[in-house]
């Protein structure tokens, strides 16, 4: 396993004023746009669904604040320092078809 | 129990004529986590199966024999379940290594069943397409079909399977509704030739330089094309889950309910095992005593009772108490609740160091250590791996009882320190624990922040909808346990204890077996004695000790043996009072805060050797525990 802590590269530029699925309140579906974090991180969020593209929807919270998210139906817990660097946006038209 | 066979070897079958040995169909059976694959594979196998492992690595192999219609069988291997074929985890590493055909000794599969969840088809589909360009003929199995219908889901199979272009087949496998499909599949696999073509499974395809990401969400775009055409409406969320997770994740009361179900599995392991193990105690016992009523005084008598009986019994003794702990680990798991006790673990793992996922090992550690070990391996990251083995022994695991209860007994008066809640002796044996627990945490503390030092992790964790745990499947996994650990108990232990009988047999006097202290096995206390006298302890305290490396109940018998006490469990007061006469207060704590920190359990060195591939870990958590057990117990001595 790769450990070098120098290497770690984002997959895209972060672009600023961008929301973090962190922000988001419960309930309100939104739209994932990059993941912010490095490759090997990032790798078992993009194999169970957690792509730029999909909708997420932050369901709950644990009772430690983390969040539960819901992608394609299944159920997902994260801390929220990985929800910290999940860039979304909001569903404008489009929000109550999920 | 039916003979286990090996790999590679066909079972003889009194029915049916075996064809060609060497060339027994073999099928894996793979799938995400909580797909039902495993439930899919009892109802395959039934009883016909038995747990192993690869070779080189402990990740369990399970191997089953399918039988089929018109006298046909098939082997089929239940691989780990994974999201992925990222390699991050040893699961991962090991499904990968098989369908690509890289471990020796193991054939590489000449047909897959590949299952998924059907309520969470499209996510679960992204497995779906590296594993069909292995080219290998693979059944698609929708599962869990009935909830997909109840919860209002569509999806036309037909369509499905022509898009992916794979055979398909729909089941329910805990009603076993369409397993006969599946078995007709099986049924058509024919061995392929003997050196299959090289195979490459990989998440991302290669050859193009393409980011992770985009080839993940070129992928996720082809999944979403096939499944629209193939019609797939999602289900509903599932309306029951959501309510159970309203409490099970309740700010209040999700860790309530999280305690009261620790504080059950405890209650469960110390007291309703109890007179289970009570019972086996006195088979083992009786059948003893019975077995030496027949046969002469003889040092083969001898060898077989106070060896071999004696021994073997003491560690079959906590056969209930593991069983009780599988069984409730069982329902926990199968029902979704573990993943749950996780998710709520993981803040107070995360502080030090660990993630959500080692609480199930570390839980498993109160019991025995060796399945909690094996239990790390479901922590997907390697260091939070290492981590949590190398902590897990510090929890109070049931062979310290019978060393805690001899020695508080003996040494702790009985007063009220709360009124009738708390005894000072019961105080005692939670400060124990409670010093297992702070040693634990120190330990990997300090671990994550020097040797296994690493980024924060991230921690990820699928909650799959709450399911009533089938009663066949654990059912089948305490068998399972059971099998393991009796074949331990007949190998590992069986070898020490023989090997203790014959140190204190040699050398022989005139009239027979030398006294105890006359013994090779007294000559070695006297000649660690120097090193326990500051600890207040004489030899035959270090012949205990030394005994006690084989497995740390093991000191009871030792020291029973050697101040003559015919038999422990009857005349424990006699060997109490001995006791007094040879140990101070200070001493005989010591002696306990020796026990908290020491790792006394060859099994546990030797299950780490595997686990980890090497001798470096073992050696270095044996040192360190020893170390730290010296050091606990000479400043208990010098405090008391």
């Amino acid at each position: 396993m790769d450990t070098s802590e120098q290497s770690v590269e984002s997959l895209a530029p972060l672009e600023s004023g961008d929301l973090r699925l962190g922000d988001i309140p419960l309930q309100q579906t939104v739209e994932l746009v990059n993941i912010d974090l490095p490759e090997d991180q990032a790798e078992p969020l993009l194999e169970r669904g957690v792509l730029p593209g999909c909708q997420i929807c932050p369901v709950r919270s644990s009772p430690s604040g983390d969040p539960i998210i819901s992608v394609d139906g299944s159920l997902l817990a994260l801390r929220r320092e990985t929800a910290d660097c999940l860039c979304v946006r909001l569903l404008t038209a489009l929000q109550d078809v999920s | 129990m039916d003979e286990l066979y090996r790999e590679g070897e066909v079972a003889p079958s009194n029915s049916t004529p075996v064809k060609d040995p060497s060339h027994a169909p073999v099928v894996a059976m793979i799938g995400p986590p909580n797909s039902g694959k495993t439930t899919l594979f009892n109802q395959l196998t039934g009883l016909r199966q038995k747990v192993a492992n690869y070779p080189g690595v402990t990740v369990e192999k399970h191997v089953g024999r399918a039988h089929l219609p018109g006298d046909q069988f098939i082997d089929l291997v239940d691989l780990p379940g994974v999201h992925g074929f990222s390699a991050r985890s040893l699961d991962e590493q090991i499904t990968r290594d098989v369908l690509e055909g890289k471990i020796s000794g193991l054939r590489a599969p000449d047909a897959l069943v590949l299952t998924i969840d059907s309520t969470r088809l499209e996510s679960q589909l992204m497995l779906v397409e590296p594993v069909l360009k292995l080219e290998i003929p693979t059944l698609l199995v929708l599962n869990m079909w009935d909830e997909l219908e109840e919860r209002g889901g569509y999806v036309d199979d037909k369509v499905l399977g022509e898009q992916l272009g794979v055979e398909i087949t729909r089941t329910n496998a805990r009603t076993g509704l369409g397993v006969q499909a599946v078995q007709a599949f099986l049924a058509s696999v024919s061995p392929q030739q003997a050196t299959p073509p090289e195979r490459n499974l990989k998440n991302v395809p290669e050859g193009r330089p393409l980011p992770m990401m985009d080839a993940f969400t070129a992928r996720r775009q082809h999944v979403r094309r096939i499944v629209e055409a193939a019609g797939f409406g999602p289900p509903r969320p599932s309306g029951g889950s959501e309510r159970l997770d309203a409490i099970a994740l309740h700010k209040l009361w999700g860790p309530l309910l999280f305690l009261a179900v620790v504080i059950t599995v405890f209650q469960s392991i110390f007291t309703w095992a109890v007179p289970l193990m009570d019972g086996v105690e006195f088979l083992i016992s009786s059948s003893g005593e019975w077995i030496a009523a027949t046969l002469a005084d003889s040092w083969f008598r001898s060898l077989l009772i106070d060896g071999v009986w004696a021994g073997v019994g003491s560690v079959i003794v906590f056969l209930p108490q593991i069983l009780i702990l599988f069984l409730f680990l069982g329902v926990l798991e199968d029902s979704g609740y573990m993943a749950r006790a996780a998710v709520i673990a993981d803040r107070m793992m995360y502080r030090v160091g660990l993630q959500g996922r080692a609480f199930l090992p570390l839980l498993s550690g109160y019991a025995c250590a060796i399945p909690a070990i094996l239990a790390a391996r479901t922590v997907d990251d390697e260091r939070d791996r290492m981590a949590t083995m190398f902590i897990t022994p510090f929890m109070t695991c049931s062979a310290r009882l019978p060393v805690y209860a001899l020695l508080i007994a003996a040494f702790i008066p009985q007063r009220p320190i709360l009124g009738p809640f708390l005894g000072q002796q019961a105080a005692v044996l939670l400060g124990l624990y409670g010093l297992g627990i702070v040693a634990a945490i120190g330990t990997a503390f300090v671990l994550k922040r020097t040797l296994l030092k690493a980024r924060p992790g991230s921690f990820l964790m699928e909650l799959p909808p709450y399911r009533i745990p089938s009663f066949r499947s654990i059912m089948l996994r305490l068998v399972d346990r059971s099998k393991i650990f009796l074949r331990r108990a007949g190998t590992v232990i069986f070898t020490v204890t023989l090997v203790l009988w014959v140190l204190t047999q040699f050398p022989r006097t005139e009239v027979g077996p030398p006294p105890i202290d006359d013994s090779a096995l007294g000559q070695m206390g006297q000649v660690i004695e120097p090193v326990i006298e500051p600890l207040g302890y004489d030899w035959r305290i270090g012949v205990g000790l030394l005994t006690s490396l084989a497995a740390r109940e093991v000191i009871v018998g030792t020291l029973g043996t050697i101040y003559g006490v015919e038999d422990d469990s009857e005349d424990s007061i006699v060997l109490q009072e001995a006791l007094q006469r040879d140990l101070t207060v200070g001493s005989a704590i010591g002696l306990l805060v020796f026990f908290a920190f020491a790792l006394q359990c060859m099994s546990t060195v030797a299950v780490m050797r595997r686990e980890t591939a090497g001798w470096k870990w073992p050696l270095l958590q044996f040192t360190y525990m020893l170390t730290l057990a010296y050091v606990g117990a000479y400043i208990a001595v010098r405090i008391f």
